[in-house]
């Protein structure tokens, strides 16, 4: 029978389970009117108590009523233990109300387990708090969430925000890619010449091999005609064969493919590249793999804005305002584009550098997965490949597209600052020699010097 | 009284589940108007200095003791101001008492090297025998003596003396006079018990859990859960909760980031955090039954000088939910169900509490209600906001029921005004000390304690309860 029910469930709770049972937590577990709890409790101490006079429970009782002390009258509410409920009851003038508090196995030293109790099963319960309770106030409605959520649409707006704009930064730096490229040319012999007289300061090997590479790079790069020899130019002989594999692929989706096809490796380290090649292409190793990677990445933006001008045209204007704003130094970019949307942008930064550090080799391993599929993947490998090149060094890469005319030297130096720290997290990648990654750190720290120190003036200049 | 109205209904608790239980409907708001906007500060500059408030405070108070001094020493009585003041002359002036106490910590004094003071303890009165009183008007001031007792008064007060220069320089009091209270509009005659309940010092925070089940049976009781069917009734009558300052404790004002290295305290959470969150549970368990009034306090996060701007609802973000929950400044003043009531976190009477001989808290507050202002030590000892337009801490109409709270113990009384004005005096005690609130019965303008607890272990003789013989 349904009244029977709750008997055994409270039989169950005190008795197997251990627990004490207040007439709260029972309303809340019942789904009952507090009253009603509360005359379950009684009836089920009063039955156990008649079948088993030696049943193992304690109760505890609420007393409440009005005492007369200091001269007022008092009005008391108390939990007290079923033995000294007579005593208290005996001191009051008047008892509003007795009933039953809790059931339980054990004896109670003192009243903090009650309360505990209490709290946990609230806290579980805390949006319907007084569904059960005997007094309803009509005035206690929730705002409605239209005029609470105000705050809440304004994250909800930012996140949507910040999760278009990795989409659109992708676009915006596919955008961008031809101007950049044209703007890499030039940066990377100056950049080079730069290397070259830097490097043959050094002893190392590691550094002998880059300036021979450097030079062999320069000197191919002086030739250079169109983008894709350019960018060979800057890739060592070794990176030649893959260049030449990376741009005969750039024209097709396939191409994406196939340059992800090689071993992730090296995909890494053009991913990693990218970053560090965007900011400058003077590290021999680093500027190998930077070239390497800016090839890839400029010929797969020269794809994009051959194919989705149109698309992302509009993307790129409104990545662009959301982008620009992001990073810091695209001060320029932001200016020209719609400073405005700098808050719509502090969301995207976030995002765009939590995956640079550490999934370089990840984002790698993306676009080869993102590769194998046809067609549309080009928009997913473009927008990979520029979320990447956007991650690695926010907008810095754009910044390159954009401005190499402007700020070739803080770009470079700020290429190489964010190469360098990029050296670490590409240090897993398989395909490059140790030998390289020293190069590129004191390729850098190199480079960095002679950037500064080319002028005293050079400090303004740059800007 | 509540007890009373609450026995009415038959005990039906200690029986066998009955097929339907009562439900009440909370009274629903009749009228409620808050008017604590002098209070609310909008734009502030901290460049003033704090001497213009002391003007103002003359300039409104002036007209006001005028009258009461025409009132007590007849209409024939000169008023003057000091500068007027002939030797030997009965006459009347009106002007602010400032109280020159050698134990008063000043800061001049601690940092001076050449007295080569260590700061003073904390003392719980900074009173001393040779307190002097000086009356200070727009222009001059004088040294008072005679008849008037220096340890009762303190700094702030503006009062009418009536007295005589001496060639000594300094004024002889014969007699003085305070403001008194202001004009009152009668109360409201209501027709059904309805009650406010006021509740001060819930301590969260404060580490010791013993408060904690008070806390939670008071909010047991509000919403209906405990108790019986005729206490429930009882309880849907409460038409408002007043929380009156100090929710947070003491302890969670501890300030561990200035102390401690800051490499120690790096990763550690503000007390007041927990608490904050634990507060903002018991305020969703309130305000999802009854309209709750939050005042600030001492420990509250929120600006230290009076008055007190409410609490950033950022803070409670599960019950802000709710329209019934409302934050408010400390003083506050609001008029509900047609009777008018004001009060503070308690600041002001423990101020002056530190600064005269006065010892019970409700002595005190009626002491402010009869100089007719809140706070009159509040630039120099207790702090303030430069106000420079007027002072809004003086009474400008009287209030049915005033109230403090964060006393050490629970007082009532009413007092009655020399125009038939009828004051509730109500002194609402620290509930973590004292596990006891305030019933305000708005019909009948009467204060009933109630209170709460548990039982401990060592719980032998009820003391706990208070039920002890």
């Amino acid at each position: 029978m349904a009244d029977q029910l709750y008997l055994e469930n409270i039989d169950e709770f005190v008795t197997d389970q251990n627990k004490i049972v207040t007439y709260k937590w029972l309303s809340y577990t019942l789904g009952v009117h507090v009253n009603q709890a509360k005359q379950m409790l009684y009836d089920y101490v009063e039955r156990k108590r008649k079948e088993n006079s030696g049943a193992q429970l304690h109760v505890t009782y609420l007393v409440s009523g009005s005492l007369i002390q200091n001269g007022h009258s008092c009005h008391k509410v108390a939990v007290v233990r079923e033995d000294k409920l007579e005593a208290v009851k005996s001191k009051l003038a008047v008892t509003a109300s007795i009933h039953v508090y809790s059931i339980q196995k054990a004896m109670l030293k003192d009243s903090g387990p009650l309360f505990n109790t209490d709290y946990d099963i609230l806290k579980s319960n805390l949006q319907n708090c007084s569904k059960f309770s005997a007094i309803q106030c009509a005035a206690a409605v929730p705002r409605a969430p239209a005029e609470s959520s105000s705050s809440e649409k304004f994250e909800q707006s930012n996140l949507q925000v910040s999760s278009e704009t990795p989409a659109n930064h992708e676009l915006t730096t596919n955008g961008h890619s031809p101007p950049t490229s044209k703007q890499i040319l030039q940066q990377p012999k100056g950049i080079m010449g730069m290397f070259a007289s830097k490097a043959v300061s050094k002893t190392q090997d590691v550094n002998k091999e880059t300036k021979t590479e450097t030079k062999e790079v320069s000197s191919v790069g002086n030739k250079a005609p169109g983008k894709g020899n350019v960018m060979s130019n800057f890739f060592g002989k070794a990176a030649m064969n893959k260049l030449k594999v990376n741009l005969d692929s750039e024209q097709a989706v396939k191409e994406e493919k196939i340059v992800e096809q090689p071993p992730v490796s090296v995909t890494e380290p053009k991913l990693a590249v990218p970053t560090g090649l965007k900011k400058s292409s003077k590290k021999a190793e680093p500027v190998k793999m930077q070239q390497k990677e800016k090839k890839s990445n400029r010929g797969k933006r020269v794809e994009l804005s051959d194919d989705e001008t149109k698309e992302t045209e509009n993307l790129k204007k409104k990545r662009r305002r959301i982008k620009l704003p992001e990073s810091d130094s695209s001060e320029d970019e932001v200016i020209a584009d719609s400073p405005g949307d700098y808050e719509a942008e502090s969301p995207s930064p976030p995002p765009p550098p939590s995956p640079p550090p550490e999934p370089v080799p990840k984002t790698e391993q993306e676009p080869p997965s993102v590769k194998s599929s046809s067609g549309e993947k080009r928009k997913r490998k473009r927008v990979l490949k520029s979320k990447t090149f956007v991650d690695e060094e926010g907008c810095i890469v754009t910044e390159k597209v954009y401005e190499s005319e402007s700020c070739t030297d803080s770009e470079e130096e700020l290429k190489m600052k964010t190469s360098s720290i990029h050296r670490p997290s590409t240090m897993t990648v398989k395909k490059e020699p140790k030998e390289e990654r020293k190069g590129p750190k004191k390729g850098t720290a190199a480079l960095g010097k002679a950037n500064r120190q080319v002028s005293i003036t050079g400090f303004f200049q740059r800007k | 009284m509540f007890s009373e109205q609450a026995a009415q209904r038959a005990h039906t608790l200690l029986s066998p589940p009955s097929a339907s239980n009562a439900t009440f409907a909370r009274v629903p708001v009749s009228t409620y108007n808050n008017s604590s906007q002098p209070f609310r500060l909008g734009e502030r500059s901290f460049s003033r200095q704090y001497a213009h408030i002391y003007a103002t405070r003359l300039l409104q108070m002036r007209p006001f003791l005028v009258s009461r001094a025409q009132q007590h020493w007849g209409d024939g009585v000169q008023i003057k101001k000091l500068c007027e003041l002939q030797p030997g002359e009965k006459c009347c002036v009106v002007g602010t008492l400032f109280k020159a106490m050698p134990l008063q910590p000043s800061i001049l004094r601690e940092i001076s090297e050449e007295h080569n003071l260590l700061p003073q303890p904390p003392r719980s009165k900074y009173i001393h025998p040779d307190d002097q009183l000086v009356l200070e008007d727009e222009l001059q001031r004088i040294k008072l003596e005679g008849s008037i007792d220096a340890s009762k008064l303190v700094t702030g007060t503006v009062l009418a003396v009536l007295g005589s220069v001496r060639d000594s320089g300094k004024f002889l009091v014969e007699d003085h006079c305070f403001a008194e209270l202001a004009p009152q509009k009668p109360a409201p005659t209501l027709d059904t018990d309805r009650f406010v309940l006021l509740v001060s010092g819930l301590g969260l925070g404060g580490g010791g859990g013993e408060s904690l089940l008070g806390t939670q049976l008071l909010v047991d009781v509000v919403t209906g859960q405990l108790g019986d069917e005729g206490e429930q009734c009882s309880a849907a009558h409460v038409s408002r909760v007043i929380l009156a300052g100090n929710l947070l404790s003491h302890n969670t004002q501890s300030r561990d980031s200035i102390n401690k290295a800051k490499y120690l305290t790096k990763k550690t959470q503000a007390a007041s955090v927990e608490a904050v969150k634990m507060l903002d549970e018991i305020l969703l368990q309130l305000s999802a039954s009854v309209p709750v009034d939050v005042m600030p306090g001492e420990f509250d996060p929120t600006n230290y000088t009076l008055p007190q701007q409410p609490l950033h609802p950022c803070m409670f973000p599960l019950a802000t939910a709710y329209s019934t929950l409302q934050l408010v400044t400390n003083p506050y003043q609001a008029t509900i169900d047609g009777v008018r009531f004001l009060g503070t976190s308690g600041q002001n009477v423990s101020d002056i509490f530190r600064y005269s001989s006065m010892e019970d808290h409700l002595e005190i507050l009626e002491w402010t209600l009869r100089i007719r202002h809140i706070s009159p030590t509040a630039p120099d000892t207790l702090g303030c906001y430069p106000f420079y337009k007027n002072d809004p801490f003086i009474f400008l109409d009287c209030p049915h029921v005033y109230f403090c709270g964060n006393t050490p113990q629970f007082g009532s009384k009413i007092f009655r005004g020399p125009e038939d004005q009828r004051v509730l005096l109500v002194a609402v005690p620290d509930f973590s000390t004292t596990q006891t609130a305030c019933l305000v019965n708005l019909r009948s303008l009467a204060c009933q304690p109630i209170s709460f607890s548990g039982f401990g272990a060592e719980d032998e003789d009820l003391g706990g309860l208070g039920l002890s013989p």
